[in-house]
């Protein structure tokens, strides 16, 4: 068993001391709640260190940092540790942090050539790894300003160059630090690289342009097979603000409007996409809706040959099985009426079934529009065929 | 011609400190002496007064200068004035401190000289010793290449200078050093339109460097990749399918329609050359039938008129298209030939050659009656 005697006195007041801890707790003692967040303030055994050091809450950190960075030395030595304290930021990956530092360095703004140029390269570096490819650029560019030989900061510069996809600018940094470093093995490999590049950007453009110019030819080849043909792209006319019609302005419209084959006409509003084609043949195939107003349906061929005629699809489409919105089973293929219609002079034209669809195409009162024609289904003697043409004018076969 | 007596004369009235009239007139009499043969021959005895002309170019009258510069050009051409203007009146310092001068406006007259005196082996290389100790053949091709280096001169003529150079090993190797960038920064002048000297000059020096077949895997390598500088001077803007194009060299890919061919056609001739000597090595004709070479130059053959280069062509389609020599003969630079093959070999060359004479002089016959009734009186 440990004796607990007290000890004869001694000449240093040291038992005294001792002895008070045997008494008296002492002050601002650690507790079992605050210990651990406490043992995170002492410089020598924190984690991780702090983003703000407040004077207040980690006095030692604050009187170490002000040891280090103290406003007495001379701007090279704060330059120089700041750098340091930057290098190590950047050895932890920490690159945010390292700007910081490297920064406060720049800004004490001390008269050495060499140091700031280190730390522009540094800084460069950081940004670099941050992704911010601007900023290292610039920050490279400055380096190479105050030491044009700075042979990290050349090679950063054409780094960056090529990140940012100029390729051409990175030759340009590897042929000026080349002058200087010759036999450098980094720039050459930097050198050949941005300007393999280059070259696969300029054969991509060049692609692209080719691409282009195929694909216009092939409209312009189109539009050309339809304007031959003699069918009308109808593109609607934008009704005008105010003002009353003379029917000479609407003629004159409706006829620009008619002799507009642009693109524009062709585009079509169906959800796939379908667009008119001229195939190997030199043939061309429509996308065709055919309307049912009676019961408000529709139905879409998506390519439908100009050489055939509607009799054929129709047969396909109701021969065997009739739609089940035909709730009469009246659309028999036999009974049907096939018939266009010219908006603008509201008369509807009658179509023969045996003819081709380019046959019905080429008539003098047929608009195609939005690259789509349409055609009204009716059922021969019904009593809506006979309620949908009262009042409208019909030019039979 | 003058006797000793009055040629020292003449040299104390070419002197930087004599009366700026009479040495203008001293210039002026060396310039007609270099003219012709006879001054020429008296010159040669005569080294210092040339050494006195060489040092005049740094006068301050800048057309007498020009004179100096003129006299210079023809002495140059001279074959027989070689060695003693380099190995005793020392031009090649002189001319070098002043090519490397962004404003001297006689640099394209050096250039011109230092071309003439590199056209021949044995004072090529005397040159080539003083330009390594001196400037360096680096510094020369990077002046060459760098756009506006000189705004009073366009250095075109270095073009040919280079080329010059390159017939000496040591100066390919130079070229060639894997250790630095220096050939690399030739190739884009392949196709540079402004100047067909230039253009020419670089070419001459492609095809020398393709002389040594030790370099060749490194000149197809990426780190230099001469082929598409090599081609794309003979492509032309037909189309290809997108088969051949995706197998070409990325620079030739989809190259636009309006895509010119090089006009000359010696330098035609040049580009076949230098293909046809990187297909010696079994990589090298391996490399060039992957990059899909034979594509480009059939194109290349339904467009050319002129025999001679047409020949070159076949001659390279040949080696593109026929079968892999048999073992032993993989390099076609070290096979051996036997002295009655290499006889029969040069009577059928030079048969050939009389042959595509004709066919090219017919050529051109045809195209001069055509041009006649073409013509409106």
């Amino acid at each position: 068993m440990a004796s607990t005697e007290v000890q004869s006195d001694s000449d240093d007041g040291m038992d005294e001391f001792m002895d008070k801890f045997k008494t008296q707790r002492y002050k601002n003692a650690f507790t079992e709640k605050n210990w651990e967040e406490e043992f995170n303030k002492v410089p020598m055994f924190m984690k991780s260190a702090p983003e703000e050091i407040d004077p207040q809450t980690y006095p030692e950190l604050a009187c170490l940092q002000s040891m280090i960075h103290d406003e007495d030395r001379s701007p090279e030595e704060q330059a120089k540790s700041l750098k340091n304290e930057g290098n190590a930021y950047f050895k932890e990956k920490n690159y945010k942090q390292a700007v910081v530092s490297y920064t406060a360095a720049l800004k004490k703004k001390c008269g050495d050539l060499e140091l700031n140029a280190v730390l522009l390269t540094n800084r460069a570096a950081s940004h670099f790894y941050l992704g911010n490819m601007r900023s290292a650029l610039n920050d490279a560019a400055a380096a190479k300003k105050l030491k044009p030989d700075h042979l990290k900061a050349l090679i950063r510069g054409a780094q960056c160059s090529i990140e940012l996809r100029n390729f051409a600018e990175a030759v340009q940094w590897c042929d000026e630090g080349l002058k200087i470093h010759p036999t450098d093995e980094k720039l050459r490999e930097l050198r050949a690289a941005a300007d393999k590049h280059k070259r696969a950007a300029e054969r991509d453009s060049r692609k692209a342009r080719a691409k282009e110019k195929k694909l216009h030819g092939e409209k312009e080849a189109l539009l050309a097979a339809i304007k031959d043909r003699g069918i009308k792209l109808f593109q609607p006319v934008r009704p005008r603000p105010q003002g009353s019609y003379s029917e000479d302005e609407d003629e004159r419209s409706s006829a620009a409007a008619v002799a507009q084959l642009s693109l524009d006409g062709l585009s079509s509003q169906e959800v796939t996409g379908a667009q008119v084609f001229l195939d190997e043949q030199g043939v061309l195939h429509w996308p065709v809706l055919f309307l049912y107003p009676e019961h408000q349906q529709s139905d879409f061929i998506s390519a439908f040959c100009e050489n055939n005629c509607f009799r054929d699809h129709l047969n396909v489409m109701f021969g065997e099985e009739l739609p089940p919105w035909d709730s009469d089973r009246k659309y028999h293929p036999q009974n049907l009426q096939l018939c266009f219609e010219d908006e603008e002079k509201e008369t509807l034209y009658q179509i023969d079934l045996e003819a081709s669809l380019l046959k019905t195409l080429e008539h003098k009162r047929c608009f195609v529009k939005a690259g789509t024609p349409s055609f009204l289904v009716l059922v021969k003697g019904s009593s809506f065929q006979r309620q949908f043409l009262s009042g409208k004018k019909i030019h039979g076969l | 011609m003058l006797s000793d007596s009055e040629a020292a004369e003449l040299r104390s009235f070419l002197s930087p400190g004599t009366r700026a009239d009479v040495k203008a007139k001293a210039t002026d009499y060396i310039l007609g002496l270099s003219g012709h043969r006879d001054g020429c021959r008296f010159l040669r005895t005569k080294p210092d007064l040339m050494a006195s002309l060489l040092a005049l170019t740094s006068d301050p009258c800048v057309a007498m200068v020009k004179t100096c510069y003129l006299a210079l050009i023809n002495l140059s051409a001279d074959e027989t004035l070689h060695q003693i203007l380099v190995k005793e009146v020392h031009v090649v310092p002189v001319l070098l401190q002043n090519l490397v001068d962004p404003e001297c406006q006689f640099s394209d007259q050096i250039c011109t000289i230092l071309s003439n005196l590199t056209r021949h082996q044995r004072t090529c290389r005397a040159v080539f010793q003083v330009l390594q100790e001196d400037v360096g053949l680096v510094q020369l091709v990077e002046i060459f290449c760098s756009e506006g280096f000189n705004q009073k001169a366009n250095l075109h003529y270095l073009g040919p200078l280079l080329s010059n150079l390159t017939q000496l090993p040591e100066a390919r190797a130079c070229m060639m050093d894997r250790d630095r960038c220096v050939i690399q920064r030739l190739l884009p002048f392949t196709q540079y339109e402004a100047s067909l000297v230039r253009r020419g000059g670089v070419i001459g020096t492609l095809r020398n460097c393709c002389f040594d077949h030790t370099h060749h895997d490194f000149l197809l390598s990426e780190a230099v990749d001469i082929l598409p500088f090599l081609l794309l001077p003979l492509a032309g803007g037909e189309e290809l399918s997108e088969e051949e194009n995706e197998g070409l060299p990325v620079d030739l890919q989809y190259l636009p329609e309006d895509k010119k061919r090089e006009e000359d056609p010696d330098i035609r001739k040049m580009l076949l050359e230098t293909l046809l000597l990187l297909t010696a090595t079994r990589s090298g004709r391996q490399t060039l039938k992957e990059k899909n070479v034979y594509p480009i130059m059939r194109e290349f053959h339904r467009w050319e008129k002129d025999a001679h280069v047409r020949a070159a062509c076949e001659k390279l389609v040949q080696v593109l298209i026929g079968d892999e020599p048999e073992q032993g003969m993989e390099n076609l630079m070290e096979v051996e030939i036997p002295e009655d093959v290499e006889e029969k070999l040069k009577e059928a060359d030079s048969r050939e050659q009389e042959e595509l004479q004709e066919e090219e002089q017919e050529r051109r016959r045809q195209e001069e009656r055509e041009a006649e009734t073409n013509r409106v009186d």
